[in-house]
């Protein structure tokens, strides 16, 4: 008996080692399943656009606009990505080994940054054939080292939104200086209603643009610029300056507004639940379509007559890698999207709050698309919006430092301080 | 009479435990029948002003969810059943034969469980892209056969090494080979713990976004989880839209769920008392 036991035992750890063995190229073929050599050559002569426009709107005008692209007998292949997966992603598809060819994306610091790290395709030659864009779009588009890195193909403006309905009935009028401003903000609130909405919950950067708006209009778009990239610092006088400024108007803010999204802001401008509404044009694709007949917007307010007028006007277009598989394939659709003919497509198809950069392009023909045209076009200055002028790493610096400032108003100090040492940390890294 | 009010206040209680637990997915149901202008109008939080169906029309249609949930299923259902295959075989050899530093193995596997993946993203990234199965299904096969593993063999060798010795020994004296123990004898007794984790395997690779991303850049390749994200837009999001087709997307899982509901909890149980 115990002679068999012991067999038995020497027999089941045989069989042990053969399944330990039948074990290791059980591993050994999952691994090599993932690492045979499969280059994926996709040398088809098609490019290849990685597109963050994700909107049901704006999708269907980029494939309208890849498939009049398609008619000039160029081939593109259009893969839209949803923004958030896009704008995280954006660098590694760029430092991928076979990456997308042409990206939409957004015009100035964002752009360049990328150039910086010498990922970009150099695009000047594509510009020779864009003489008639003016200058501000030309300086957009440079990189550092002087070449031309970004063809912009349309821009949005900023504006303060309103009803025309709800003016009316509060015996309003647009105002037109930061006094005239207040005073109107100051009628609003006694007809019980808060006057300036706003939607910090999930969007805090909207507050960005009041900032930005108040620094270009107290202390110019040069200094507003410098300041981004690093060349100022947050706890200058000039800035607090703008701080106080705005402390004028915060008794009139929403106090809401902190608690949702700035899609919820519109419902609540359009409900009349408030007055009006700092925001982008962009806002317009949350509107029911019969609201949008009564809405309005008028100019943020001058502050400071001396100070040049600026405006955002944030430009969106296109560029691509450096690797290309076929930069003259890339530079002829590039080309081509910086037609006004292109353009028209584009805007037609989309929301139509968007103008064409190309300015022989023509926008939508609505009084709102014409108001906010003439205005841009006025401006002396043009900046982009504040992650767009700095970075996307900056962008929550002020995003901390503004919703502190709007709940404690009275820590500017504190808070300038800390922006300033979480801006170093951005600048440095 | 006490008894009777202790029931009543037990129900009552759970109820509303239960309501607490249900009211979003109801919220999201809701939301998913009203019109974009309705939320546009009235914000996503006020009751409905409108009933329609066209949202999931359009979320299967423009938003391209069944070509989503296509991809999702050709992504789970391999990496589910090469997981748990690969798990059994390895929780078979670890647990019922005396394999020279088993423990090591085990142990290393369960560390392996205890890395937060995100840790991994870049050095993944990089190595598909190396190996050029980057943008491919596979790929993500793969990386979730990969990321699964560990953990599968963990629980399924505990519970086969529970198994009696005997039923073994009398295979191996009837003369069968270590396949034919794994296959006719192991496998079959394995059946709930494999049921279970085949159940919870099948959702976290469903609803994975991850690795998705990471690995999958072409919109058509997308599985579900991703797609649904890509109906928000840069600013603005038709959040009916995006409800219709959560809905959706929670039937396959539901489906696997509702399936295995019966093996789960019993797989659990066994898998638990020792």
């Amino acid at each position: 008996m115990a002679g068999l036991a012991a067999d038995r035992r020497t027999f089941l750890k045989g069989l042990g080692m053969l399944g330990a063995a039948a074990l290791v190229p059980g591993c050994a073929t999952s691994t090599t399943n993932s690492n045979s050599s499969g280059s994926s050559g996709s040398a088809s002569g098609e490019l290849s656009l990685q597109s963050n426009l994700s909107a049901e709107q704006a999708k269907a005008a980029m494939e309208k606009l890849v498939e009049a692209y398609g008619k000039t007998g160029g081939k593109v292949k259009l893969n839209t990505v949803a923004a958030e997966i896009f704008r995280t992603q954006l660098p590694t598809y760029l430092t991928s080994a076979n990456p997308p060819d042409v990206y939409t994306w957004y015009a100035g610091s964002v752009a360049n940054s990328y150039a910086k790290k010498d990922l970009l395709l150099d695009v000047s030659s594509v510009w020779d054939g864009m003489q008639n864009y003016p200058e501000s779009m030309q300086k957009l588009s440079t990189g550092e080292n002087g070449q031309k890195i970004f063809v912009p193909t349309n821009y949005y403006w900023w504006g303060m939104f309103y009803r025309k309905s709800n003016f009316a009935k509060w015996g309003v009028t647009p105002p037109k200086t930061w006094a005239e401003f207040l005073a109107v903000c100051k009628t609003i609130q006694s007809k019980g209603v808060p006057p300036i909405g706003i939607g910090l919950g999930d969007t805090p950067w909207v507050a960005s643009a009041w900032f930005d708006y108040l620094n270009i209009r107290i202390n110019g778009a040069p200094f507003h610029r410098q300041l981004l990239a690093g060349e100022g610092r947050f706890d200058d006088p000039k800035v607090k300056a703008v701080f106080t400024k705005w402390k004028e108007a915060l008794p009139y803010f929403d106090p809401k507004g902190k608690s949702f999204p700035f899609q919820e802001a519109t419902s609540a401008l359009l409900g009349g639940k408030t007055g009006m509404f700092l925001i982008g044009t962009f806002f317009a694709d949350s509107a029911p379509k019969d609201a949008l007949d009564d809405i309005d917007f008028f100019q943020f307010p001058i502050i400071d007559p001396s100070v040049p007028v600026a405006e955002e006007a944030p430009t969106d277009g296109f560029f691509a890698s450096k690797k290309a598989k076929d930069p003259e394939a890339v530079k002829k659709f590039l080309a081509w999207v910086a037609t006004a003919e292109a353009q028209e497509i584009y805007v037609k198809n989309s929301s139509g709050t968007v103008i064409p950069a190309n300015p022989d392009g023509k926008a939508a023909d609505t009084p709102l698309v014409r108001k906010g045209k003439a205005m841009v076009q006025d401006a002396k200055e043009l900046t982009q919006f504040f992650n767009r002028d700095s970075s996307d790493a900056l962008q929550p610096t002020a995003d901390a430092a503004l919703t502190k400032f709007l709940d404690k108003p009275d820590q500017i100090d504190q808070i300038l301080k800390d922006w300033q040492a979480a801006a170093e940390k951005v600048f440095k890294a | 009479m006490t008894n009777r009010f202790k029931t009543s206040g037990y129900h009552l209680a759970m109820g509303l435990v239960s309501f607490l637990w249900i009211a979003p997915i109801l919220w999201v149901v809701v939301i998913s029948f009203r019109s974009f202008d309705d939320v546009a109008a009235n914000g996503l939080g006020s009751l409905p002003h409108s009933f329609t169906f066209s949202t999931y029309k359009s979320a299967w249609q423009d938003a391209d969810e069944f070509r989503a949930l296509i991809n999702s299923l050709l992504v789970t259902i391999p990496a589910v059943l090469l997981s748990l295959g690969f798990a059994a075989t390895a929780a078979y050899g670890l647990a019922r034969y005396n394999i020279p530093f088993r423990r090591t193995v085990l142990l290393l596997m369960l560390m392996g469980n205890l890395l937060p993946p995100q840790i991994l993203l870049i050095p993944i990234s990089r190595f598909v892209e190396l190996t050029g199965y980057y943008d491919t299904l596979y790929a993500l096969i793969a990386v979730h056969v990969g990321f699964g593993l560990g953990f599968y063999t963990f629980v399924l060798h505990g519970f086969m090494r529970d198994l009696p010795r005997e039923i073994q020994e009398a295979a191996t004296i009837d003369g069968a080979g270590p396949g034919k123990i794994f296959g006719s004898v192991i496998l079959p007794l394995t059946r709930p713990a494999l049921a279970a984790l085949g159940a919870l395997s099948f959702t976290w690779i469903f609803n994975d976004l991850l690795w998705s991303i990471t690995v999958i850049r072409s919109g058509e390749k997308m599985p579900v989880t991703p797609a649904l994200l890509g109906l928000q837009g840069l600013f603005v999001s038709s959040w009916n839209v995006i409800a219709a087709g959560t809905v959706i997307a929670a039937v396959p899982t539901l489906v696997v769920f509702l399936k295995f509901q019966k093996h789960f909890v019993s797989g659990l149980a066994i898998g638990a008392v020792k």
